[in-house]
């Protein structure tokens, strides 16, 4: 299960992809959305799911999913902004993204929009699903 | 008397060089009057009340001027404070038009009431003449008729001369009729009217009002007119009369003498009549003052005392020749220079008299035995006197006139004044400086007084420890030695609670022996002004930079966002990561320190905010140009983002630091970004570039210029893009770059736009390094006029 961060910050793409490991899943970033769609275009194997910042510059996670729907590419795709504005939803899911969330994401939100995600898009086989999370140790 | 030359002279010079409208024009002149206590001001009144377009003019200055005139009626309670000055405003404000005085009611007198005074006046004065008369020639020593005519011809209107004629020739014709021909009389007469007239007008042309003899020049007028021609008239048709009536052989002998008697008339009767009776409306004035009667009467002893005993007692011993001729002089110079031209013709015409009556008597140095040499010797002797005489008289009353002038000049400017000469000694101060130095303790320098040097003042103070005094010290020395056209400088007075600022100016006296005028005046309430104004700018300052922080709001908060996120990540990775086994505390390891650095972002957006919220004072201090820049496009960043622009910095290498307020620069250089974001707003996407360049010129000023790739900035609007209300927004209020540009001057730096070749425009920001500040103070400090500059924005 392979998950692509794709944000222009430093911080926020390491901190997602501890994130997503910490969480089972594979994770690889990217620093904008051209580098991401170049990799795809190298042949790269495109990613299960997608994490877009909504907020880049030179191609914003809006722009990267409409380059994904126009090459006909159907990745599930999650983008998280801290745009708290009620019509960046609408312009999102009319965009054809798959989940909206809003930052700061928390773990537990996060794994919730995966597998929402993963459910919508392709019914995972029992056997594929990520592994359950551990319990937490007090 | 002494000192009074040199004073007379700072006086002249010191009236080109003060500031304030006191000097007076050839043209009309305004008179205003004010109520004030001061009792040179009401000598002022007074004197304003003479044509002053008479008087020498203080050299050079032409033009209307304004002299404050104060005379009061009702006193004042606190006469030495400035404050009752300025409350009293009530003025009534007089015309004068040029030249002429106040009507002293001349040429307006009542025909019949003249006619009363003058018919008695020629009577006797005929009579007197016919008694004082050369025996063969019948020319009279004096001839007191002519004074009197032309004195009445003078003061009246000419559509009353022919009564005055008509009347001063009967009074001719009835005193010498029974004795002379019908002939001879009627053509003495006509001589004696020629001669009055010509006189009379000469006089009314030359002095547009009754004759003042108190300049040379006017006394040079009348002696020319009254003296000289018209006599000359007289005697051309009185000699001529006595030819033709065949009582000489030559005519140049009675011309002769006609020309003497009347000359001598014009100099000493006529002066006296006309001045008497063209002054009528000041008679009162020199007997109101007591210390003056007792001197006018003393005077008139003296004149009175000599006189007798120089012509009309019989001589003892020869010492007494001496006194004769010498005698009454100490009393006519006495006269001249303490009564005027009219005290000296009084007083020359009893000396006259006395003369002619001693000759008569055989007393003092002349003897009429028949002999007209005599009586020649006599006339030669009143001529060689009285002018003399009249011209001590003109002068001393010009003089005095110029320094009462001038006195009250510097009584009525309100600034004080102190004019030192070329060695810095203090020549003369103002009423205004001696009410100040009044005051409490004061610097020793600011209380100079008349003789004090008040250069060596200021040295003093200024080597015990007062930097003000040194300043004032280069100021008066750079000024005296002619370094320097003016020296300025401003000083706050803190004494007894109040808060009063002083201005003072030093300018260099226009006079070739130099000296300086040193001038304190209260700009009290203009700084207050200006601290008003200057506090309200920093308030708008502040309000802007706030504003600009309000439109970045959405991005400011997306920059905190970020370093949010990346914890709230790393948090909860590290949770799940503490579950399990075996726990890699390396990793673990890494996440706390990205939390640490990501919190230490996140304070530092906090603090660049607080710090841009503050309004506090402005403090300088050396910046790294490269930090600058890249502090601002990152407070500008998400910004840039949402507006699609891409940014890019161009900074050169090696850039020396710049003097200035870290803030402030923060906002002209966010401002300025934030422009050119708003010019690209109908740019499409790709196209919006916005790059910030920073370079440094060869004086090693630092130029930072933003360049973006928009609209550009309209013709009409180019040169009034930095005005306030100046804007291409539609909401926007226009204040910002109007703020940025006073924000960059302060910093002695400059601000200017011109649109690119291409497409856009680009605002460039000049400021000096550190270094120029450097070269120029000699070291970094504080930077002392900058740090003034900018305490102001």
């Amino acid at each position: 299960m392979l998950i692509v961060i794709v944000d222009d910050e430093e911080s926020v793409r390491t901190g997602l992809r501890r994130l997503c490991v910490s969480l089972g899943l594979r994770a690889s970033v990217h620093a904008s959305g051209s580098e991401f769609l170049d990799s795809l275009a190298a042949g790269a194997a495109p990613p299960n799911c997608l994490l877009l910042d909504a907020h880049m510059p030179h191609m914003s996670g809006l722009e990267v999913q409409r380059h994904l729907v126009d090459a006909g590419l159907k990745i599930p795709t999650i983008v998280y902004t801290a745009d708290d504005a009620p019509e960046a939803e609408a312009r999102y899911v009319a965009a054809g993204v798959t989940a909206y969330l809003r930052k700061p994401i928390a773990g537990d939100e996060l794994l919730a929009a995966i597998e929402q995600v993963m459910t919508q898009t392709h019914p995972t086989p029992v056997d594929q699903r990520p592994p359950a999370v551990p319990p937490r140790l007090v | 008397m002494g000192g009074y030359g040199t004073r007379s002279e700072a006086v002249d010079a010191g009236l080109t060089n003060t500031v304030a409208p006191t000097v007076i024009g050839r043209s009309g002149f305004t008179v205003r009057v004010h109520e004030c206590p001061d009792r040179w001001d009401l000598r002022l009144a007074r004197l304003s009340a003479a044509p002053l377009a008479e008087g020498p003019m203080p050299a050079g200055q032409a033009g209307a001027t304004l002299l404050r005139v104060l005379g009061n009626r009702s006193r004042s309670t606190s006469p030495h404070s400035n404050e009752s000055w300025r409350r009293s405003n009530r003025s009534t404000t007089r015309q004068f038009p040029r030249g002429r005085a106040p009507e002293a009611g001349a040429g307006s007198h009542p025909l019949a009431l003249g006619l009363l005074l003058f018919l008695p006046v020629a009577l006797l004065g005929n009579a007197i003449g016919s008694a004082l008369r050369y025996p063969d020639v019948g020319a009279a020593v004096l001839f007191p008729p002519y004074a009197a005519l032309t004195a009445a011809l003078v003061v009246s209107s000419p559509r009353h001369w022919m009564w005055y004629i008509l009347a001063g020739g009967v009074a001719h014709f009835v005193t010498h009729w029974p004795h002379w021909s019908v002939s001879w009389v009627l053509l003495a007469d006509v001589a004696n009217v020629a001669r009055a007239i010509t006189a009379a007008v000469l006089l009314r042309r030359l002095f547009n009002g009754p004759p003042r003899l108190d300049t040379l020049r006017s006394l040079a007028g009348f002696i020319g007119g009254a003296a000289v021609i018209a006599p000359a008239i007289g005697a051309t048709i009185g000699a001529a009369n006595v030819v033709l009536h065949g009582a000489s052989p030559s005519y140049w002998q009675p011309w002769r003498a006609w020309f003497l008697s009347n000359a001598l008339t014009g100099l000493t009767i006529l002066p006296a009549f006309v001045l008497a009776v063209g002054n009528r409306a000041r008679w009162r004035w020199p007997l109101a003052n007591r210390s003056r009667t007792i001197e006018a009467v003393a005077l008139t002893m003296a004149v009175i005392g000599t006189i007798t005993l120089a012509f009309l007692v019989p001589p003892v011993g020869r010492w007494h020749v001496a006194l004769h001729f010498y005698a009454p002089l100490p009393a006519l110079i006495w006269a001249a220079l303490r009564f005027g031209p009219g005290g000296a013709s009084a007083a020359l015409t009893a000396t006259t008299l006395a003369a002619i009556w001693g000759a008569d008597r055989s007393t003092g140095p002349f003897r009429a035995s028949g002999i007209d040499i005599d009586v020649f010797a006599l006339q030669l002797f009143v001529l060689l006197t009285t002018i003399p005489v009249l011209c001590i008289a003109a002068i001393s009353t010009s003089r005095q006139r110029i320094v009462q002038l001038h006195r009250a000049l510097l009584a009525s400017v309100q600034d004080h004044i102190a004019i030192l000469d070329g060695s810095g000694v203090v020549v003369e101060v103002n009423d205004g400086w001696l009410r100040f130095a009044e005051r409490d303790d004061l610097a020793s320098f600011r209380k100079a007084a008349v003789g004090d040097n008040y250069v060596a003042a200021c040295r003093s103070a200024a080597e015990a420890g007062d930097g003000l005094a040194a300043r004032v010290f280069d100021g008066v020395n750079g000024v005296l030695d002619g370094r320097d056209k003016r020296f300025e400088m401003e000083f706050d007075d803190d004494r007894n609670g109040r808060h009063d600022r002083y201005a003072l100016s030093i300018e260099p006296l226009a006079r070739l022996a130099g000296g300086a005028i040193v001038r304190r005046y209260d700009v009290t309430a203009r700084h207050r002004a200006q601290l008003e104004s200057e506090e309200q700018r920093r308030q708008l300052s502040h309000l802007a930079r706030v504003t600009m922080l309000g439109q970045l709001s959405g991005a400011l908060a997306h920059e905190l966002n970020q370093p949010l996120a990346a914890i709230a990540s790393n948090a909860d990775a590290a949770q799940r990561l503490l579950g399990q086994h075996p726990t890699d505390y390396e990793e673990l390891d890494a996440i706390l320190g990205d939390i640490i650095a990501s919190n230490h972002r996140a304070s530092q957006v906090i603090r660049r905010l607080r710090a841009m919220l503050k309004r506090g004072e402005a403090r300088l201090q050396p910046l790294d140009t490269a930090e600058l820049v890249s502090e601002v496009l990152e407070m500008a960043h998400a910004e840039l983002i949402t507006r699609r622009v891409t940014a890019t910095p161009v900074v050169a290498p090696n850039l020396p630091p710049v003097l200035g307020d870290r803030v402030q620069l923060q906002q002209v250089l966010l401002n300025l970004v934030l422009n050119a974001c708003e010019a690209m707003a109908s740019t499409p996407p790709p196209d919006r570039r916005l790059s910030m360049i920073v370079t440094a010129d060869a004086i090693r000023n630092v130029q930072f210029s933003v360049r973006d790739s928009g609209t550009g900035i309209p013709a009409k609007l180019i040169d009034r893009l930095f005005e306030p209300f100046v804007t291409t927004k539609p909401e926007g209020l226009g204040l910002g770059l109007s703020i940025s540009r006073t924000i960059v001057a302060a910093h002695g730096g400059r601000l200017w736009a011109q649109n690119n070749g291409d497409r856009g425009a680009t605002v460039h920001c000049l400021l000096p390094s550190t270094l120029v500040e450097q070269d120029r103070s000699g070291t970094l400090g504080n930077g002392s006029a900058q740090h003034e500059a900018l305490s102001r924005v």
